[in-house]
Formats: structure tokens, C-alpha cells, sequence
């Protein structure tokens, strides 16, 4: 860990994801991210905390979900990782989002493709029987930055 | 998130307001799956006060718009928010769905 990062521990119980979001909203703030950004990267990390509740945890709320937040002048990252039951590797393989076909639409599975289309570099630790992690980087530019339209 | 179901003359409508995640989503999609198929011409979920929807929102939108298919009712998404939108937009599915203002 860098210094200033901030680490959360936080419990697999659905209802604190709304605490975790604000935390990560506040954070992004202070990092001084567009608000337009500060929702995507919200959503995304939303979606790898519930992909560690709904899978490696299997709804199970009593367990325990982990961030790192960590920024610097050239990029923003967050780590989330579990130690539930490793998912299979092709659940976190990239597939590039496209407009499916309407008798293609099937709910769900939408996770990992959100998180892929709002961050730069996208890393899935393998999956071992320690669990999961997924870290997800941002690099920073102008047009992510508050008063970059000085 | 709150949900409220109302009636016009021939169409359902569920206001939804508040986040909706994985907590909440499984009231949405309760409330949806169960007002399609009862209907009279179709459901209008109005999305105008929801801060916040995740992958699972969209899920349950996908969900009822194809029970509205099967069962021959219309599904239109009624003023969402820009935050609704911009997570439609992310996943490719903002012109799958019938959106109209209130």
C-alpha cells in the first residue's frame, strides 16, 4: 500500500453498497474526477463488489469484501477481492460491449462488460483458493479532471 | 428505492425512486414481472426520481421487456434519469428500450 491509500473492509451484505459508493464517490472527489466519470467508475466498482457477494460468496452476507483505493497523478486504481469460491476464468474475460440483437437479450452477465468499457486496464488475479480480486486503473487525463475546461 | 403501482385507463405504471442495486433490484423485479402480464395495454416504468441503477436495474428492465413481448403488452421506460441513461448508454441497450417523457 501507498501511504495514502485507503483500504475498506467492508461486510458481502447487499445493503452496504450504498455505503461503499459513497465512500468511492467522496473519494473521487477529492481526486478531483469529473462527475461524469465519478458515476462510471462508481458503477464499476458497485459491479465488482456485487459479483463478489452474488458469486464468490454465493449471497452469503456475513462474509468479508476488500477495497484499496489508490491514486496517483498519473492514473486512479481500486482492487477488490473476496475470498470466496474462485469464479471460472471465463467469467471475467473481456467481450467488447455491442448492441445485441433483441432476440439475443438475456438479463444478466453484464458485470464484467461495464467494468471493462469504464476502465483502462482491467487486471482478474487467477482465480486460486484464496479467492478473487480484480484490479481496475483509470489513467488520469485532462478531460477526467475537474477545471481541466480552465 | 421506493416503488409505487398505479393504474390509468389502460396502461400500468411503477414509479421507482432511490438507488437501485443488488439490494433492491429483487423488489423491482417482483413488482414488474408481476404487473406485465396483467396489464391491460402495457407497463410504464417512470425512472425520472432513480439516482442510481446498476447491471442488476438493467437486468430487470430486460426482464420485463421481454415478458411485455411474450405476453403481447407494450414496456415503455417513462423521464428516466440521466443517471438511468447513462448506465443504458454503457451497455449498448439505450435504443432497445421504448423511452418516453411523463
Amino acid at each position: 500500500m501507498r501511504t495514502d491509500d485507503i483500504q475498506l473492509q467492508v461486510s458481502s451484505d447487499p445493503r452496504l453498497l450504498g455505503v461503499v459508493r459513497g465512500v468511492i464517490q467522496v473519494w473521487l472527489e477529492v481526486c478531483g474526477l469529473v462527475p461524469d466519470r465519478r458515476h462510471e467508475v462508481v458503477l464499476a466498482v458497485d459491479e465488482a463488489c456485487s459479483n463478489a457477494i452474488r458469486h464468490a460468496y454465493e449471497g452469503r452476507t456475513d462474509e468479508s469484501v476488500e477495497l484499496v483505493l489508490s491514486a496517483s497523478e498519473e492514473w486512479i486504481e481500486i482492487t477488490v477481492s473476496d475470498q470466496g469460491t474462485p469464479c471460472p476464468s471465463e467469467c471475467s474475460e473481456y467481450r467488447p460491449m455491442v448492441k445485441p440483437d433483441e432476440r439475443e437479450l438475456v438479463p444478466g452477465g453484464l458485470g464484467v462488460k461495464l467494468i471493462h468499457e469504464v476502465f483502462d486496464e482491467v487486471r482478474f488475479c487467477p482465480g486460486t483458493t484464496d479467492g478473487n480480486c480484480v484490479t481496475m486503473r483509470l489513467h488520469r487525463t485532462a478531460k477526467h479532471e475537474v477545471g481541466s475546461e480552465d | 428505492m421506493r416503488i409505487e403501482t398505479t393504474k390509468t385507463a389502460d396502461e400500468t405504471i411503477i414509479t421507482v425512486e432511490g438507488d437501485i442495486d443488488l439490494y433492491s433490484s429483487p423488489e423491482l423485479r417482483t413488482s414488474v414481472l408481476k404487473a406485465v402480464p396483467k396489464a391491460k395495454t402495457g407497463v410504464g416504468i417512470h425512472l425520472g426520481g432513480v439516482t442510481y441503477m446498476d447491471s442488476s436495474g438493467v437486468a430487470t428492465l430486460v426482464e420485463g421487456l421481454r415478458s411485455a413481448k411474450e405476453n403481447g403488452k407494450n414496456f415503455a421506460l417513462v423521464a428516466p434519469s440521466t443517471s438511468v441513461m447513462k448506465v443504458l448508454e454503457l451497455a449498448r441497450l439505450d435504443s432497445i428500450f421504448e423511452v418516453r417523457p411523463a
